[in-house]
């Protein structure tokens, strides 16, 4: 599978704050890839930067095949772009938009547009200060895919947007997947994001926390409540197998999101003195989501500096 | 036929899908020929994404649950029925022994197991014969 945006080693500092540190990815063509991240996390600088608006400090984004600094132009021939606050001229009207726009693209551009308005059940002569944000959402999002991109970015498409147009809108990214297109959207709608993305990226305070294959990623992860008879007794052995990606306490159980958890190992647990209750679950995308971006807990004081800290001294093993 | 995903319940969308088309086809909801949505209206209708659904589609094309038909889509196979009564018989076979192994797991005896799943058995009979 080829790439279609490719990220490397790329940091963005604004004044003394990084944004962007050592971001790595890649992105595969025809699938619905999502970027998750808190508000502040560096979702749209990532985006920006992958449209050519800024220069990066270091490292360098590649956007099917073009550096977006050095052909901007015909970048945008390919790709389409909804930001998350889409200017428009106010004065256009919905027709009007579409017609100015068309002048940059290939023929067709306009009766693609005129469909999606219809479809989208948007007045073609109403002036673009006189719609709502939903149907200004629409607009730009018409604009973005009436030349057939490539690829579609979206940076947060459906925040503040009623069901009814965040249905749509979820609809037209499926219908591009369907048709081959990649599509690349940031979002923090964690249950829009499970449902539609096949690849999903969470970013935290400017660092890649995960790339993966969302089922993927879910499959090889698990969530455990592990019930202690004493809580200060180190876990068995066989944990030190497992990689923990999280982990936390509330009284005598134990929370971990954990990778490379078998049967093998759950068997083993199973029998243990210090453990009488055992649930490993697949986690879902929130818990994930969660997972990669909490602190460890705070109340683990000697073995909590990391995912790959080490578990305590197995000695203690009753 | 009305299928409904939950894509955080633990189990994934490709699998729910699998299952709800097989229960359709066990209940006769779906029948023999019939022919399916493709997997770009199933994806918009379910919004869930096409791959996923290319997935199960392809699963239950191995599993002679589905066929496609060249240029028509895909329909539901001759003697799928068979398949998918025996296929959901198991899958709540599955699901009753995490039950039961929960119910074990969590104390409760033999005694009051038999008890639990006669009382259970009991009312489940008398609402089927109330509705049918």
């Amino acid at each position: 599978m080829s790439e279609v945006i490719s990220v490397n080693n790329v940091s963005k500092r604004y004044g003394k704050k990084t944004v962007l540190d050592k971001v790595s990815m890649n992105v595969p063509s025809g699938v619905v890839f999502a970027l998750l991240g808190e508000n502040g996390a560096g979702k749209s600088t990532l985006i920006r930067s992958m449209l050519g608006y800024m220069k990066l400090n270091s490292g360098s984004i590649s956007v099917c095949g073009m550096d977006p600094l050095k052909q901007p132009l015909e970048l945008r021939r390919r790709v389409g772009y909804v930001s998350d606050a889409p200017s428009l001229y106010e004065w256009m009207t919905v027709a009007q938009a579409g017609w100015y726009v068309s002048g940059f693209y290939p023929e067709g551009f306009l009766k693609s547009y005129g469909k999606r308005i219809n479809e989208f059940q948007l007045p073609h002569d109403t002036k673009i200060r006189d719609l709502s944000k939903g149907m200004r959402a629409k607009v730009a999002l018409s604009l973005a895919m009436s030349f057939d991109p490539e690829l579609l970015i979206l940076d947060e498409p459906t925040s503040g947007l009623d069901p009814l147009v965040r249905r749509s809108f979820l609809e037209s990214m499926i219908d591009r997947a369907a048709a081959g297109q990649t599509v690349f959207l940031s979002s923090h709608q964690i249950h829009e994001v499970e449902r539609v993305a096949d690849w999903i990226a969470i970013l935290h305070q400017g660092q890649l926390q995960i790339v993966a294959p969302l089922e993927e990623l879910k499959s090889s992860v698990t969530m455990l409540d592990l019930s202690l008879r004493d809580p200060l007794l180190a876990l068995p052995n066989e944990m030190d197998q497992v990689k923990v990606l999280h982990r936390s306490q509330t009284g005598r159980t134990l929370h971990m999101m954990v990778r490379g958890f078998t049967p093998v190992i759950e068997n083993a647990l199973s029998n243990h003195s210090n453990l009488f209750e055992i649930k490993a679950m697949r986690p879902n995308l929130e818990e994930l989501y969660l997972g990669f971006t909490q602190p460890f807990d705070s109340n683990q004081a000697s073995d909590s500096q990391g995912p790959s800290s080490k578990k305590p001294n197995q000695s203690e093993v009753a | 036929m009305q299928l409904s995903i939950e894509p955080n319940n633990g189990i994934p969308i490709y699998e729910q899908l699998v299952r709800q088309i097989k229960y359709a086809v066990a209940e006769g909801i779906l029948v023999p020929g019939q022919v399916i949505p493709s997997v770009r209206d199933m994806a918009k209708q379910l919004t869930v994404n096409p791959n996923t659904v290319q997935r199960a589609y392809f699963q239950l094309q191995n599993e002679e649950v589905l066929q496609s038909l060249r240029g028509r889509g895909v329909a539901v196979c001759e003697g799928a029925k068979k398949q998918c009564v025996v296929d959901r018989q198991q899958l709540l076979a599955e699901r009753l022994a995490a039950v039961l192994d929960e119910a074990i797991r969590g104390g409760l005896d033999e005694v009051r197991l038999r008890t639990m799943f006669e009382k259970g058995l009991k009312n489940a009979i008398q609402t089927g014969d109330k509705q049918s």
